[in-house]
């Protein structure tokens, strides 16, 4: 960092003397206030050692620096250049003097100073050092002036300062340094600088012009400080304020470090030959021709990685457990794109041209691709375990058959199918492993649970997890994806380790990705509705599938995972749910925003717009009818979920107010009178947060995890500097900004006057073994963790500081002062002590505290823990998560007659997070998972052929939305505080799914009328175009009077 | 085919000259031969528009231009557009308007933005919308990036 200060003043001195003083070291430096010692340098009589007081509160002490009179021309010009060595940093400075004669026969001096500041030092002001230097600079100038009323008067102050006795000690820091060399007061409690006698100022004497007059310019190159918004509005707390992001000072410059930024020049390239089938026997690889290619490494089939290998751990029980999962396929290929042969090569495109010379031969086995027929285990996908279904499990809640024989009406409904896509992050899966000889296993990749990963990865490669250093960086995206890309992770490692410990590296291509990660599809069937009379929803009964595809990757979680949303926004008590899973011949399925709920609360919204639908109900009255109340809140639902807080009416009404629901109804009917289809549908969701994984249990009650924890450490570092680093993998959510300011808060500074950590890094010493941004949770669980680490650190920086200056932490406080953040005495401005100080103390200059405070580091750990309570596993009770943010998005949907094209008219959606942190980022979230929901809705689909091939294999047939395609939508926000965290926040990362639910209302709505109920989420031109060359009205049949 | 050919071309006012497999991709020249990765990869069909960057003045998808053909050429990224320590006021607007998230399709999406100011200093937000219709964002439902452009646009326009 550079500082520049430049003026200039009169005074009534001849040019001549004014040089004299200026001129000669041993008279000028001695004027200036800070000044304590000197001696000439007997090497060069132009150089002095000059040592100047530093200090504050009880510590105290001198700094040297070594001056030189650099150009010195009589009588015109002086300058001094000073060096030194701080801790942490370097400083130069150059202070230049040029005199010209004044009108009056004095001297007009134009100054000019220069600092350059370099090393770490600079974090200890944040940005707040260029406040500080040019108000020290301010006083410097004025000392001078007032120095210079006559040559005598300057002199006698020097002489004064030179006689003054000699405290010892020795203490240096920049920050202080300035302020003495700028001419600050040194020690409150050294001994005090004892100015000289007051003197008359002789009449005689012509001042030059005040010096606030004198024109001063400051120029200064910092690093930019995070900056309020016109419309931050946050009661002088920074939560609550839409600040700018500290992330993308780097990413806006194409400086972020992604895991396929990493390059080095022996670094190897690993790629796979991949099946082209989606079920088949493997009868023969040969890969002669690929390993004669000049440059191919190594090559490994699965039978070969196996030899090496554990297979990889099975969350769920048997019969899903005993599969034999080691990433790449060893006797047969299970969906189309699984990995078959592992090549490794010097350059990325030599593994593309070895891959095309891999021969397997393939026996083709009769595909799996609808649920239904899996679950009929006629083809048995994994040998082992003897049938396609992974897991069976009954929610049965409340009295279901009793509801059904009291209920006013009665509504069959037939198959519903939520549909396979997946939010495609841009950056596509990778890692860069390095095995090395010693056995240390470094990790860099963009996986998001890195806490569970490396407990997968450690027992698939018979190593410690403590071998594994886990790292990401910045990543481009996840959505859920990642989280399980632990299986190439896996092979990246055993790649290297073949390589004799050079360093792999594996980038995903999109056609890969797209083969390889889809999200979660369900199928419900069997669906039974009872109401009464109102159109009040008493009960519900289905039957539901859920497709894994060839692996289990997370699966069976998400067989648990739904329920956390068992009668989504409604108050429905009696529910039975029969709930399976199936493999298939289709890609391995991963969580992916809105995962197992959204498909879930997808499903009950489509009850509600059916039943509605059937009773005559308008939509927006059959939910205010069934929704769980505001007075209910908090509010436990059949199966012990506990949702927090929301007021869905009060939300419905301001979504409805926001699209004008009522000046589209009327334009609704004049459109259907002129024949064209509009619809108008609502969607209702509530995003889960904050798992609680106690309910693996439901899936495996053998599994031995629980509860959640994240983890936070927030240190003053040895310069002073804040550092916070986080347990989480943050994947463009803004960490590093919410973090900043939930810490600065706490610590009572600013977000920019601490440095977050970059991504995540296990040698950090700071996650836990649930560690990881998934499931709607940062924002309870990160944020917790910093708030508790902000806490423990405020409390020994406290009890250091009230040694420190002398007084009891509860006469202390947090601020800010010239020399950066510190504590001080409150009401007592000049008792205060800077964070360098305390970490000297608590660091460095050990013997300088009591016995009692030796064990404060201020480096606190914080590992959040929210407050689960084992869940029933025989019963199916238990909270599932701490906090349920609900959302409300209505769409206007146009179906044309013509080309079935549907297309949002208008889109308004209201989220309930709670307390927004950043509003800023909150909105981004909703704005991000509302378009992945809209793409899906209608454009974005993973379709087969009979045969299992994946026809949208590439982003030209997948088609995700573009900005063309995505609407223009209006937002609106409800805060109603979650009391579960501790600022009220709530998780709304992943938003639920709402378009899919409002979208697919809408298009019913639309087409109510032609005799079509939706029965798809994906609502592409051509299932449109299906239904209504088929109306499928009649697959709903309501029974009006089964009680009554 | 030869096995290498050697390539001049001019990034972001620089000259480089290397010694590359003709089939090396302009966007793999740009990050494995020169070191700016700010430029990514996306998908491999040219749908994406993470990859985009500017060829004599004009938009490319660099995953879909060779290098040989930027030989002689200049070329334009994402690094290019901080001027001596100031952010190009559509680096600026993407902040103040957080129209990044992960910032993985951001300096393609920058790429784009900036082509399309230079093209229509005044766009409307559905010219907006067709200018970035190449590039692929997965996190801000673009909501957040049109409002940058047309926030950017009416700035520089201002000056």
């Amino acid at each position: 960092m550079e500082m520049s200060f430049n003026g200039y003043f009169e005074v009534g001195i001849p040019r001549a003397d004014t040089f004299e003083l200026l001129s000669d070291p041993e008279k000028f430096l001695p004027v200036l206030p800070m000044y304590h010692s000197m001696q000439k340098k007997e090497s060069d009589p132009n150089a002095s050692i000059v040592k100047v007081k530093v200090g504050i509160g009880k510590i105290h002490g001198i700094a040297t620096t070594e001056m030189f009179l650099q150009d010195n021309e009589p009588p015109q010009r002086a300058s001094y250049v000073g060096k030194g060595n701080v801790m942490g940093g370097a400083y130069n400075l150059i202070v230049g003097f040029e005199l010209a004669e004044a009108a009056n026969g004095g001297t007009r001096i134009d100054w000019q100073g220069t600092t350059q500041i370099h090393g770490k030092i600079l974090s200890i002001a944040g940005g707040g050092l260029r406040g500080i230097a040019e108000k020290e600079i301010i006083k410097v100038i004025d000392s001078l002036q007032d120095a210079l009323v006559s040559k005598e008067h300057f002199e006698s102050i020097g002489i004064a300062a030179q006689e003054r006795p000699i405290s010892e000690g020795f203490f240096a820091s920049i920050v202080n340094f300035l302020r003495g060399l700028f001419g600050g007061d040194a020690s409150a409690d050294s001994a005090p600088v004892e100015s000289p006698a007051e003197e008359e100022v002789p009449t005689t004497v012509t001042r030059g012009p005040l010096r606030k007059d004198a024109p001063r310019s400051v120029s200064t190159v910092v690093g930019k400080s995070i900056q309020i918004d016109a419309d931050g509005n946050g009661g002088g707390k920074w939560t609550g304020q839409h600040l700018r992001r500290k992330e993308d000072e780097r990413l806006l410059r194409g400086l972020g470090r992604f895991v396929d930024d990493y390059q080095g020049s022996d670094m190897l390239h690993m790629g796979f030959a991949r099946s082209p089938y989606a079920h088949a026997r493997i009868l023969n690889i040969d890969v002669s021709a690929a390993d004669a290619l000049a440059g191919v490494v190594c090559i490994m089939t699965g039978p070969q990685v196996a030899e090496q290998t554990t297979p990889f751990m099975q969350i769920g029980a048997e019969p899903g457990a005993l599969i034999q999962d080691h990433g790449i396929a060893l006797d047969k290929v299970r969906y189309p794109g699984e990995p078959v042969v592992m090549i490794v090569a010097e350059s990325a495109r030599l593994v593309e041209d070895a891959i095309e010379l891999v021969v397997v031969d393939y026996e083709p086995l009769p595909a799996l691709v609808k649920s239904e027929d899996a679950l009929k285990d006629e083809v048995i996908i994994h040998d082992e375990m003897g049938t396609n279904r992974s897991f069976h499990g009954v929610w049965d809640h409340g009295n279901v058959e009793q509801a059904f024989a009291d209920a006013a009406h009665v509504v069959d409904i037939g198959r519903l199918h939520f549909h396979r896509f997946s939010s495609t992050p841009i950056e596509t899966s990778g890692a860069v492993v390095t095995w090395s000889p010693r056995g240390e296993i470094d990790v860099i990749s963009n996986n998001g649970l890195p806490g569970v990963t490396a407990q997968m990865l450690a027992a698939f490669l018979n190593v410690s997890t403590e071998q594994l250093r886990m790292k990401s960086e910045d990543v481009g995206g996840n959505f859920g994806t990642k989280t399980v890309n632990h299986t190439y992770i896996g092979l990246t490692a055993v790649a290297s380790h073949a390589a004799g410990g050079r360093t792999v590296k594996w980038i995903e291509t999109r056609s890969d990705n797209l083969a390889s990660f889809h999200g979660g599809e369900r199928t419900f069937l069997d669906t039974r509705v009872a109401m009464d009379a109102e159109g009040v929803i008493t009960g519900v009964s289905s039957r539901h599938i859920d497709d894994a595809g060839g692996f289990l990757r997370y699966e069976p979680l998400g067989c648990s995972i739904w329920s956390q949303v068992y009668p989504g926004t409604y108050g429905v008590r009696n529910l039975h749910i029969d709930f399976s899973q199936v493999l298939s011949n289709k890609a391995p399925c991963t969580p992916n925003r809105g995962y197992s709920r959204m498909q879930h609360i997808w499903f009950m919204e489509r009850v509600i717009d059916i039943c509605a639908h059937e009773m005559g109900i308008p939509a927006d009255e059959m939910r205010r009818r069934n929704y769980i109340k505001p007075e209910q809140m908090p509010y436990t639902t059949p199966n012990g979920n506990i949702y927090d807080s929301g007021d869905y009416p009060m939300m419905l009404a301001k979504a409805k107010e926001l699209i004008d629901w009522d000046g589209w109804k009327q334009k609704q009917a004049e459109a259907r009178a002129s024949g064209r289809l509009i619809g108008i549908g609502i969607g209702s969701t509530v995003d889960s947060g904050t798992n609680n994984f106690g309910q693996v249990l439901y899936v495996n009650p053998d599994q031995v995890f629980s509860g959640n924890n994240e983890a936070a450490r927030l240190k003053v570092g040895l310069d002073g500097s804040v550092v916070l680093t986080l347990g989480s993998a943050p994947q463009g959510q803004g960490h590093e900004t919410t973090a900043a300011m939930v810490a600065a808060d706490d610590l009572g500074i600013g977000p920019d006057m601490i440095t977050v950590r970059t991504g995540f890094d296990s040698s950090w010493n700071t996650y836990a073994g649930l560690s990881g941004t998934i499931a709607s949770q940062f924002a309870v669980t990160g944020l917790s963790a910093v708030h508790g680490a902000a806490l423990k650190l405020k409390e020994q920086l406290f009890r250091l500081a009230a040694f420190a200056l002398g007084a009891s932490e509860e006469e202390l406080e947090m601020s800010v002062g010239e020399m950066g953040p510190q504590v001080s005495v409150i009401g007592d401005a000049e008792r205060a002590i800077n964070f360098w100080m305390l970490s000297n103390l608590a660091n460095s200059n050990i013997s300088q505290v009591p016995e009692h405070l030796r064990d404060i580091t201020l480096n606190a750990l914080h590992v959040y823990k929210p407050p689960f309570e084992p869940v029933d596993v025989e019963k199916k009770i238990g909270n599932q998560t701490l906090t349920y943010a609900p959302q409300i998005h209505i769409a206007v949907v146009e179906v044309d007659r013509a080309t079935c094209q549907p297309k949002i008219l208008d889109y308004a959606s209201v989220d309930d997070c709670g307390v927004a942190v950043n509003p800023k980022i909150v909105a981004g979230q909703v704005h991000g998972a509302t378009c992945h929901g809209i793409g899906a809705a209608l454009q974005e689909a993973f379709q087969f052929d009979d045969g299992g091939n994946l026809i949208t294999g590439s982003f030209t047939d997948y088609s995700p939305i573009t900005a063309l395609n995505m609407p223009e939508i209006k937002c609106a926000a409800t805060e109603t505080p979650s009391p579960f965290s501790f600022n009220g926040a709530k998780g709304c990362g992943e938003g639920g799914g709402g378009p899919l639910h409002c979208v697919s209302a809408a298009v019913q709505d639309a087409l109510y009328e032609e005799g079509i109920i939706v029965t798809e989420s994906h609502n592409s031109p051509s299932i449109l175009f299906e239904l209504m060359a088929e109306p499928n009205a009649a697959q709903v049949v309501t029974n009006k009077s089964m009680a009554t | 085919m030869p096995e290498s050919v050697v390539v001049d071309v001019n990034v972001n006012g620089v000259a480089y000259q290397r010694e590359i497999e003709p089939r090396l991709l302009l966007v793999e020249f740009l990050r494995e031969e020169i070191g700016l990765t700010g430029t990514h990869i996306g998908c491999d069909t040219s749908y994406c528009g993470a990859c985009t960057v500017t060829l004599n003045g004009r938009l490319v998808k660099s995953c879909t231009c060779l290098a040989v053909q930027a030989d002689g050429g200049e070329v334009c990224t994402v690094e290019g557009l901080e001027q001596n320590g100031e952010l190009h006021p559509l680096q600026e607007a993407f902040s103040e308007h957080h129209g990044l998230q992960c910032g993985y399709c951001t300096p393609g999406m920058l790429m784009a933005s900036k082509s399309l100011l230079e093209e229509n200093p005044s766009p409307s937000r559905e010219e907006i919308r067709k200018g970035i219709a190449g590039n692929l964002c997965r996190c801000t439902g673009y909501v957040n990036i049109i409002k940058a452009i047309d926030a950017a646009a009416v700035k520089m326009q201002g000056v």
